[in-house]
């Protein structure tokens, strides 16, 4: 097939601008789904996605479309809008020659609409603006245009304008798509080059492995070889997604699809390389992907000792399906063996987990959450930090250095000030504001890392009623005067508690965090005493009371399956704890360090 | 599961939701209602009851609230009528009925004792009347004394008196003179229980709201002790986490939910446990009225549970008495031995002080006594 029939595209923008709900009535309109099948966001179709209603995977489908009296094969990826998945963004604009960039009519420009719209230009691909959700009653698509001009220097000239509710506007996106994107190109005789742009792990049918086609062609029976792995299968099925995966004879240039090869071993997929025919090599292979850095990382350890080996396998096979976070093998003294691994922000860190738990079946409790810090020791050795218990003792120290990013606030100009002292707060570095229009602003700011990405997020959402947005980029290491602040539990310093700390909000937060733990370990039948410490520095005391009395006074006939219920909800909360010495702490304590509030 | 299926259930509990207003404390199924209400229920019970006529033979009957007592003469005697068409007297061994005192008359206490009921469960919680009023309970400790002498002189040989400590402002001084007082009228059986916060109530709500604070919690541990202390050394036996009587007094009725032995449950909300399975009445007076009348069904929950969890069960219950659970009993029910399931956990608590052997009787140790909830959780 020629490639001038294909049309590849993603759509992007700011979360909850409505892209997968535009992309239910594309598969209406095009019939790739019946009406028995459908069903709201039907590309959100992990559990996950849809019990917190949001997009965490990209998802790609299959369109047929009549336009001119030709038919068309389009392929769309729905992908996510929340900043910590913005690695599946940048992973599907590789497979695609265009985008549909929407933008909410009344939220107008937020900061991933920005930082999406970038992406899609240093990618080189096709941008149609669309301004989404215009049947609501507070929409201004035409300031919202003036916006995405002013913000992107884009021409909005031939912009959409859709209701996804009322199906206002979707031809025109048809049309555009086909008009306006470019067909890829491509020679589907040449030798195979395809990139694989996401995987997943079946059970029965090993490794599956998504791929975009850019010249050549694969079809059942042909050896197929992977050139950073440097591995050879033998390709049992291929097809196209709609969007449950439909088999075909082949996939050449230009196309979407995915392979199943009888892959079994998870290591032998990396995504982001290219596969190629064994024979016939292609001459160079496709740039691939860089991978992202993480921005936040925690140690990530099974409750039960005896299931490390199983949460090795969980991790490998949950990696391959998200490639954007990273694990390497640690120990802890409290938690024995375990991984530390790394996350794009604290939204990715609570999906890993949960995803972890519900498709591996191990119960796993998560360290503090730290950010990485770079080292100058005496001995001018540079080292990273990724975990706080690496901190070397203070008189090695000669620079504690801490990840600073750039930070951009896009909100309405009535929050400019809050925003601002919320940031001066965090020890952030005014640079600029940059008016969008009279009533939008965008507020630039450095700040060191550590304080935006914990519990910053919440905080300007509710300092701005929800209307502020934030998008940042590291920006390199800086020197500042940090310690590491230790819990002790019963007198045993917790390694897994340990965080990094300025010296200045120390004291403070050592006391709130012994605080919290209070609360969040429950009593046991001794007393425990929990402790923060700066070095040899007891900064915060508090102690729990020893269980002293603890049994149900009435039990008759009526009673008895409530008990039992109760009980069973006291060891079902007993299963997410860690014991530390004779003290159980729970999943919960891990995460005191989170929230700096009461 | 042999053992189970060899025994059909010998216990009745027959459920009168009905008090004259309700407690602060209180989240039992009872309500404050008419005497229209009342008939009604009444009409039903006896249908429900008339239709266990012949299918069991009861041997101990236990009639509880709710205030039983809070009927009238003539709603009594009807219920007393319907209760005694579906047993065989000669075969009921314990017929309890609870009452409370404000609700009781010579009349009432006549019927009783005309219609076979033997044995009176008496709900004083206190003789201290500020104790009362903070409980909301509509009688004075005066009261509670006075019905108690009359159920005497009506020649009840086996009475039961109700204690509660625990309430915020309560000294440990206030919980003896209780004891000492409830020991002076020398009843066979005393159940004497902790106050607890449950949802919905009044005092929750108090408490939730900062009007009230719960007593420190090694004050109420002390008055515990205190409870089991002076009680045995005046001759009750401690027999379950809760409960005291003179040898050969204990309630054989309850002792049945505790051995997690079947019962047949009749009434709103009442619980029958028959070959294994457990159901619930509708809690709600009027829809078990109208599912009575109108032949439906009106289980509103069922269980069955799997051998393994109802042995858990059994083994949690039967930790309530001081005596525990005999390894050969439960052999005998379920066909392992107690250590087959919760070898384990046994271990642990055993080497933790808070369970030990004793004849051949699993059981709590006085450090078990006190956190036992926290001992059972290891059983789930
Ligand atoms: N009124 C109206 N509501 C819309 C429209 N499109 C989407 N929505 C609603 O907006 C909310 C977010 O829609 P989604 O399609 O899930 O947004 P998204 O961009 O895919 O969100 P993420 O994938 O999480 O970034 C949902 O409640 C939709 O019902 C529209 O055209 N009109
Ligand atoms: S008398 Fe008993 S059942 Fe009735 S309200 Fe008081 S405590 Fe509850
Ligand atoms: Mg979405």
């Amino acid at each position: 097939m020629s490639t001038e029939r294909i049309r590849n595209f993603c759509i992007i923008a700011h979360i909850d601008h409505g892209k997968s709900t535009l992309a239910d009535r594309l598969l209406e309109k095009t019939n790739t789904i019946t009406s028995r099948e459908f069903r709201n966001q039907m590309l959100d179709d992990m559990d996950l996605e849809r019990e917190r209603g949001i997009t965490i995977k990209a998802s790609a489908v299959a369109l047929k479309l009549v336009c001119d009296g030709k038919e068309y094969n389009l392929n769309l990826i729905d992908t996510p809008g929340h900043v910590d998945f913005s690695y599946e963004v940048s992973r599907s604009l590789g497979a695609c020659e265009g985008v549909l960039l929407l933008v909410d009519a009344s939220q107008g420009v937020e900061a991933q609409t920005v930082a999406n719209a970038y992406l899609a230009m240093e990618h080189n691909l096709a941008v149609i603006p669309v301004i989404s959700k215009i049947d609501l009653p507070q929409s201004r698509p035409y300031e919202v245009l003036a916006e995405m001009e002013k913000t992107l220097g884009i021409d909005t000239e031939d912009a959409l304008m859709v209701s996804s509710k009322t199906g206002k506007g979707i031809d025109e996106i048809f049309d555009a798509v086909i008009k306006r994107i470019p067909p890829p190109k491509g020679n589907p005789n040449a030798p195979l080059k395809s990139l694989i742009f996401d995987s997943v792990y079946d059970e029965y049918r090993g490794v599956i492995v998504y791929l975009r086609i850019f010249d050549g062609t694969v079809k059942v029976g042909d050896e197929i070889y992977m050139m950073k792995t440097n591995r050879s299968f033998k390709v049992e099925e291929v097809g196209i997604f709609k969007p449950k995966m439909v088999a075909k004879d082949y996939l050449s240039a230009g196309e979407v699809g995915y392979c199943i090869a009888n892959i079994k071993s998870i290591r032998d997929v990396k995504v982001g390389d290219t596969v190629t025919h064994y024979k016939e090599r292609t001459a160079e292979p496709l740039p691939g992907y860089r991978p992202p850095m993480p921005m936040v990382y925690c140690g990530i350890y099974p409750t039960n000792n005896t299931d490390f080996h199983p949460l090795r396998e969980a991790l490998e096979r949950l990696s391959l399906n998200d490639s954007s976070f990273t694990f390497e093998p640690e120990t802890s003294q409290a938690l024995g063996f375990g991984f530390r691994c790394g996350f794009l922000g604290l939204l990715h860190m609570e999906i890993v987990q949960e995803r972890l738990e519900r498709e591996s079946n191990i119960n796993i409790v998560q360290t503090a959450p730290n950010v990485t810090y770079e080292i100058l020791k005496i001995n001018k050795e540079v080292i990273k930090v990724d975990n706080p218990e690496k901190v070397p003792p203070v008189n090695e120290i000669e620079e504690f250095r801490e990840p600073m990013v750039r930070a951009s606030f896009i909100l309405p100009a009535e929050y400019v000030g809050v925003i601002m002292q919320l940031a001066e707060a965090r020890r952030g570095k005014y640079k600029s504001t940059e008016y969008l229009s009279e009533k939008r602003a965008i507020l630039i700011y450095e700040l060191p890392l550590a304080e935006i990405i914990f519990d910053f997020f919440d905080k300007m959402k509710s300092a701005t009623r929800g209307y502020g947005t934030l998008d940042y980029d590291f920006i390199g290491y800086e020197a500042a005067d940090l310690v590491k602040l230790d819990i002790l539990v019963s007198g045993k310093q917790v390694d897994a508690l340990s965080t990094i700390a300025h010296r200045q909000d120390a004291d403070i937060k050592g006391r709130k965090l012994v605080k919290k733990l209070k609360n969040e370990i429950s009593r046991h039948l001794f007393e425990v005493v929990l402790q923060a410490a700066i070095g040899s520095r007891i900064i915060a005391r508090e102690t729990i009371r020893p269980i002293a009395k603890n049994v149900t006074a009435k039990c008759y006939g009526g009673d008895i399956t409530r008990k039992r219920k109760l009980l069973e909800k006291q060891k079902e909360g007993k299963k997410r704890m860690k014991s530390i010495g004779n003290v159980e702490i729970p999943q919960k304590a891990f995460l005191s360090v989170l929230s700096t509030d009461e | 599961m042999k053992f189970k299926k060899d025994l059909p259930p010998n216990a009745l509990y027959v459920h009168i939701p009905f008090c004259a207003r309700k407690c602060n404390y209180c989240d039992f199924n009872s309500v404050v209602s008419g005497t229209k209400t009342i008939d009604l229920y009444l009409s039903a019970l006896e249908s429900e009851l008339s239709a266990l006529k012949g299918q069991y033979v009861f041997k101990t009957v236990f009639i509880g609230g709710g205030t039983p007592s809070v009927l009238t003469e003539t709603q009594l005697e009807k219920l007393l009528c319907a209760v005694i068409r579906c047993i065989s007297v000669s075969e009921v061994q314990e017929y309890t009925v609870e009452a409370n005192p404000g609700t009781l008359t010579a009349n009432k206490i006549r019927l009783l004792k005309e219609y076979g009921v033997n044995r009176i469960s008496l709900g004083v919680q206190s003789f201290q009347d500020r104790q009362l009023k903070f409980l909301g309970r509509i009688h004075s400790g005066d009261d509670a004394r006075k019905n108690f002498i009359l159920l005497r002189q009506a020649g009840f040989e086996n009475i039961n008196i109700d204690l509660m400590f625990g309430c915020p402002d309560q000294s440990l001084d206030d919980w003896e003179n209780d004891l000492e007082t409830a020991v002076e009228l020398n009843p066979e059986h005393i159940s004497a229980y902790a106050l607890t916060y449950e949802e919905g109530t009044l005092l929750t709500k108090n408490l939730n709201n900062g009007v009230i604070s719960k007593l420190d919690e090694c004050i109420e541990l002390d008055m515990y002790k205190t409870v089991i202390d002076y009680l045995t050394h005046n001759g009750y036996n401690h027999y379950e986490i809760s409960n005291f009587a003179k040898p050969g007094c204990e309630c054989s009725h309850n002792l049945v939910y505790w051995n997690n032995m079947g019962y047949v449950g009749a009434g709103a909300g009442a619980v029958s446990s028959i070959d294994g399975a457990r159901t619930s009445n509708e809690n709600d007076i009027i829809r078990y009225v109208n599912g009575i009348g109108e032949g439906k069904n009106i289980k509103s929950f069922g269980e069955h549970l799997p051998d393994d969890q109802f042995a858990s069960e059994t083994v949690i219950m039967s930790l309530r008495l001081r005596q525990g659970i005999s390894n050969a009993d439960f052999y005998k029910r379920f066909g392992y031995k107690i250590e087959d399931q919760f070898g384990d956990q046994i271990n642990r608590l055993i080497g933790d002080g808070l369970i030990c052997y004793d004849n051949e009787r699993l059981k709590l140790t006085e450090k078990g006594l006190f956190i036992a909830d926290t001992v059972m959780t290891e059983f789930v």
